[in-house]
């Protein structure tokens, strides 16, 4: 397939351009008879009809505008390449999993909004982090002062994670922590608490995201240098791999990327060639591909262009199936399916009327699930000013049964295939994002590309591009910059009063107090030792720190004396 | 701040007086305040060392003046530190970049650093640099470290302001030296091969030796260091170099008289270039003599001379 | 730009005729949300400034010791975390204790009205959210750099 001189993506996007058809003379002759006399007569609104990624929308598709491969293309639902969908009968046989996205103030207070959520028919557990615990800091540090539990829940060490689980049956739920940096030290505590618990490690279900790499490139929560996480990660990856098996180690997420400012198309490339590293970081280590793909999920944001985030999705899906295949090789059909979570856009929702926001997070909601989602959180409305509070949530979820049991939109599989337009759209995203993969591999590869400022430069171009075009009112944001009201009303919203800081402070230093410390230093050690030996598995280790009562910040400063801290290549 | 405590100031090395003072003589419009600080502080100038660095991006130059500045503090040697954005605009913004983060590290050792767009004539370093120089040379520093980012004339300029440049390469030598060819091999006194733990800096230095075997700079035999800067690796080598070649050009008469002819030079220029634009702008814009000369055709150079010969101009 | 003109002995002056204004752009906290602050970046080197960006993660103590040795005129905090009354004090307080009045600090992020009034008590002034427009805060930002830059000139 490859010819001499060319990389595997020039082959694929060789094979884009020679199946583009030539010509539309149904739409040419459509325009030229009927479309341009009629603009002449009536007028038209002369603006431009773009979409996040720069594409240029015609007024209308027609067959003649899909390649002469489209069926192959397509597949149907539960067949390679899996554009339409990973499962064969999709929410007919498992309607998507609302994971609502919780954890502020104290472990207590997260642990009664998880019983909460789980009393009103949530499927899943997703927790929230504050920052300190996101950069490996702990309660009592100098510069956690102001953010203990502002951003999600407060987790020091183990003792925190076990409030936080208390009365949980973590047999019967699957949770999803949003952690990175720290991603290897939850993971442990998670296991301890189910070890306390005596239930099986092949009972615990969860994903971690630990997708270090989009933290260099938008969410920038990091501790250590990139190959320091890397090497970490890939630890947690051969460790649960081997002991852990329904553990999703890797959410390899595009929503901080979007969120950051990125293109519907940029979110599509960074997050697949974030996969692809993951995936050859797997098979450097000894992993055989089709040991860890099946455990490797996606993470997408849904914004606010409606078919533009149902063609990214299905474009994503193919791309990964057919790469995964024809590049890296796998064989074992789970290896090909690109599962995801998808999160409603923060960025679109606005702090001036804010009940707006209820309706463009349904219509994202909508996009998520016509793209073949496996779980959905949906933004409550009032997260533009603080976090969420409780009936705030309560709508966002009821969002989401509404469109479930009420609209019928999922009773049909990806009901837009075989639409001239969302066919197109979703070629176009494939070809955008070939053409990244082409450009990050001549720039020696995504960490490379990363460790450059490439990736964090486009996106800082795109945001501002953005912003300039809603400033000339080229883009529309209503409240914002069209339909203003001068007197907004304020909105009550979630106060997490000082009271968590102080909490979480005095409770770290009894737990300081009591703890065995010879004990603590003896893990601490062993883990310094392992982690300087780059060819031991370092989470062995990191779990039996955790079981010492060992705190997060402690765990984390033994990488910061052996790794260092990271700085940021320049960016503006 | 009265200009009377920004002077004593500079003297008590007070680091809100030398950064004020950096800022006036950044301000064109400042000249008498500028010109009353120089002279005021110029007698205790003469002390620093000035060491001008240099080399492509990305080669690590701030992480090395970092490492200097921590070694050299340690020792209980002040330093400051200048960072001149070569690439900035004549007017109009500019991002200073994010080079400032350094400045986080270099606090913890009382370094001061300031960051400076530069806007000096054809490119080359501006006035400002030279008289920041002086206020930090004024203000009792052992060192001032001069970083040039973004090439240009100002890399080239910096052998006439500093006492000591040193050239920063890294590993992979050739196409650097084919990037740079545009005269900085000539201007270097010490040279540098940054980040030595990587593939290819044993050739590297061995090439640049070679490269430079028959090359002095007067009495001068230019050295060629290898470093690493996350162990600090031949960092006592590098300050020994330094120290050893500030000391040479300090006593070199030759070098000093050098250095305040240049400075001399670009304060002429300035000073004309200052006069030029206040007088003669009236006369030029909208003396009744242009609209003749226009209409007469007057080739603009014979035009020039013209006005030029017709003035009085007293300094 | 505009705001920059202020009278002397009756006759009216450019403030950043020469000296373009000089802003320090800062997120003191534990927060890595940057596409704002990166974007306003931009926006103010386009209006004519000169930018300086800490990066993230500085401590509050480092930002104002910038603040000085660069003799900005204007420091720009943001947080989207939450922290913005406890971190933005503590860069407040920093300068006061060091006497500097000719720095003018300005706020913005996720800050609920409620907070607002809090932080102009302590001199951080502006405090925008998403979704303002870039020529409300630029002019803010221009208002605020000719006060600092007349106390820096005015002796």
């Amino acid at each position: 397939m490859e010819k001499r001189g060319e990389n595997y993506w020039n082959s694929k996007l060789r094979e884009i351009q020679n199946n583009k058809p030539e010509k539309n003379s149904a739409y040419d002759e459509w325009k030229a008879r009927t479309l341009e006399p009629w603009n002449k007569n009536t007028g038209y609104i002369p603006r431009e009809f773009t979409n996040s990624s720069s594409i240029d929308l015609k007024e209308v598709y027609t067959e003649e505008d899909l390649p002469q491969n489209h069926e192959n293309q397509l597949g149907m639902p539960g067949e390679y390449p899996y554009t339409r969908g990973v499962y064969p009968n999709m929410y007919r046989g498992r309607q998507w999993t609302m994971r609502m996205f919780s954890g502020f103030g104290t472990p207590s207070d997260t642990n009664r909004r998880l019983k909460y959520l789980i009393e009103h028919g949530e499927s899943g557990l997703s927790i929230a982090f504050d920052m300190p615990t996101l950069y490996g800091f702990d309660a009592d540090n100098p510069r956690s002062d102001g953010e203990i539990g502002r951003c999600g829940v407060n987790v020091s060490s183990l003792q925190d994670m076990e409030e936080i689980l208390d009365g949980i049956d973590l047999a019967k739920v699957s949770t999803s922590m949003t952690i990175n940096a720290p991603a290897a030290v939850l993971t442990a505590m998670y296991i301890a608490v189910a070890k306390k618990k005596n239930i099986p490690l092949d009972r615990i279900a969860g994903t971690v995201q630990a997708d270090i790499l989009k933290e260099y490139i938008a969410q920038k929560e990091w501790i250590y240098p990139p190959e320091a996480h890397i090497r970490l990660i890939r630890d947690m990856m051969v460790y649960c791999t081997e002991n852990v098996p329904k553990w999703n180690y890797i959410s390899i997420s595009g929503y901080h990327i979007r969120e950051a400012g990125s293109s519907a198309a940029q979110e599509l490339a960074f997050t697949l060639a974030d996969g692809f590293y993951y995936v050859e970081m797997g098979i450097k280590s000894g992993l055989k591909v089709d040991d860890f793909a099946p455990r490797l999920s996606f993470f997408y944001n849904s914004s606010i262009n409606f078919f533009e985030e149902i063609a990214k999705m299905r474009a994503a899906r193919r791309i990964w199936a057919t790469v995964l295949r024809e590049k890296y090789g796998a064989k074992n059909e789970r290896s090909l399916l690109l599962r995801f979570h998808t999160q409603t856009s923060g960025y679109t929702l606005t702090w001036q009327q804010p009940l707006n926001n209820i309706i463009r997070t349904t219509v994202e909601a909508m996009a998520a699930i016509l793209g073949g989602t496996q779980s959905l959180h949906t933004n409550s409305y009032d997260e533009a000013w603080a976090l969420p509070s409780e009936e705030a949530v309560k709508i966002a979820l009821r969002t989401q049964q509404i469109l479930a049991d009420e609209t019928g939109i999922p009773d049909v599989i990806d009901p837009l295939g075989g639409s001239y337009y969302v066919e197109w759209l979703t070629d176009r995203m494939e070809e955008e994002a070939y053409r990244y993969f082409d450009t990050i591999e001549k720039l020696g590869g995504i960490l490379e590309s990363v460790k450059k400022g490439f990736i964090q430069k486009e996106i800082a171009g795109t945001s501002y591009r953005r912003q300039m075009r809603l400033e000339q009112g080229k883009e529309i944001m209503v409240g914002v910059n069209r339909y203003v009201e001068k007197n907004e009303k304020p909105i009550s919203t979630l106060k997490i009063s000082l009271k968590a800081q102080t909490d979480q402070v005095s409770k770290l230093k009894r737990l300081k107090e009591s703890r065995d410390s010879e004990k603590v230093s003896k893990a601490l050690r062993d883990l310094e030792n392992a982690l300087r030996n780059p060819e031991e598995n370092s989470m062995p280790y990191i779990i039996r720190a955790v079981e010492a009562y060992a705190t997060l910040e402690e765990i984390s400063n033994v990488g910061r004396n052996i790794f260092g801290e990271w700085k940021e290549p320049v960016i503006v | 701040m009265e200009l009377k405590s920004i002077v004593e100031g500079i003297e008590r090395s007070d680091t809100r007086s030398v950064a004020r003072a950096i800022s006036i003589v950044e301000t064109e419009s400042l000249h008498v305040e500028r010109n009353l600080i120089i002279k005021s502080i110029y007698p205790k100038t003469g002390h620093a060392g000035i060491i001008g660095i240099t080399g492509p991006p990305g080669i690590g130059k701030s992480t090395m003046i970092g490492n200097l500045c921590k070694i050299l503090s340690s020792k209980k040697i002040k330093v400051s530190v200048l960072a001149v954005d070569a690439s900035s605009p004549f007017s109009g913004g500019s991002l200073l970049g994010n080079r400032i983060r350094m400045q986080e590290n270099l606090s913890r050792y009382g370094v001061f650093m300031r960051s400076l767009a530069n806007r000096g004539l054809n490119g080359g370093l501006s006035r400002a640099v030279w008289d920041a120089v002086d206020i930090l040379d004024a203000a009792g520093n052992d060192f001032i470290i001069v970083e040039t980012v973004g090439a240009g004339q100002a890399d080239l300029d910096i052998v006439n302001l500093a006492d000591t440049v040193i050239v920063v390469l890294g590993p992979g030598l050739g196409d650097q030296i084919q990037a740079i060819k545009a005269g900085i091999m000539e201007i270097g006194h010490i040279f540098v091969v940054n980040k030595i733990d990587r593939e290819g800096s044993f050739i590297a230095i061995k090439d640049l030796e070679e490269t430079l075997a028959f090359s002095t700079q007067g009495e001068w035999k230019i050295p060629v260091y290898g470093t690493n800067s996350l162990t600090t690796e031949g960092y006592d080598d590098l300050i020994r170099g330094i120290m050893d070649h500030s000391e040479l050009a300090k006593s070199s008469m030759e070098f000093r008289k050098k250095r305040y002819r240049e400075e001399m030079r670009i304060v002429m220029q300035d000073e004309v270039s200052r006069i030029l634009n206040r007088k003669f702008k009236d006369m030029i814009l909208n003396g009744s003599e242009l609209e003749k000369l226009l209409e007469s055709k007057t080739d603009p150079y014979s035009a020039a001379r013209k006005i030029l010969k017709g003035s009085t101009v007293k300094l | 730009m505009s705001g920059g003109i202020y009278l002397e002995n009756g006759k009216s002056q450019l403030l950043f005729k020469d000296k373009p204004i000089k802003i320090l752009l800062a997120k003191p906290g534990i927060d890595g949300h940057d596409r704002g602050i990166l974007v306003l970046a931009k926006a103010f080197r386009d209006a004519g400034m000169e930018v300086l960006y800490a990066g993230l993660l500085p401590t509050p103590e480092s930002v104002v010791e910038t603040a000085v040795n660069e003799d900005v005129d204007v420091v720009a905090l943001s947080l989207l975390n939450g922290a913005h009354l406890t971190v933005f004090r503590k860069v407040a307080d920093i300068m006061r204790s060091k006497g500097i009045d000719d720095i003018a600090l300005v706020g913005g992020g996720t800050i609920p009205d409620e907070d607002k009034p809090k932080l102009e008590e302590i001199g951080v002034t502006g405090n925008y959210g998403p979704g303002t427009p870039l020529s409300v805060i630029i002019e803010h930002v221009t208002t605020r750099a000719a006060e600092a830059r007349k106390r820096k000139l005015s002796r």
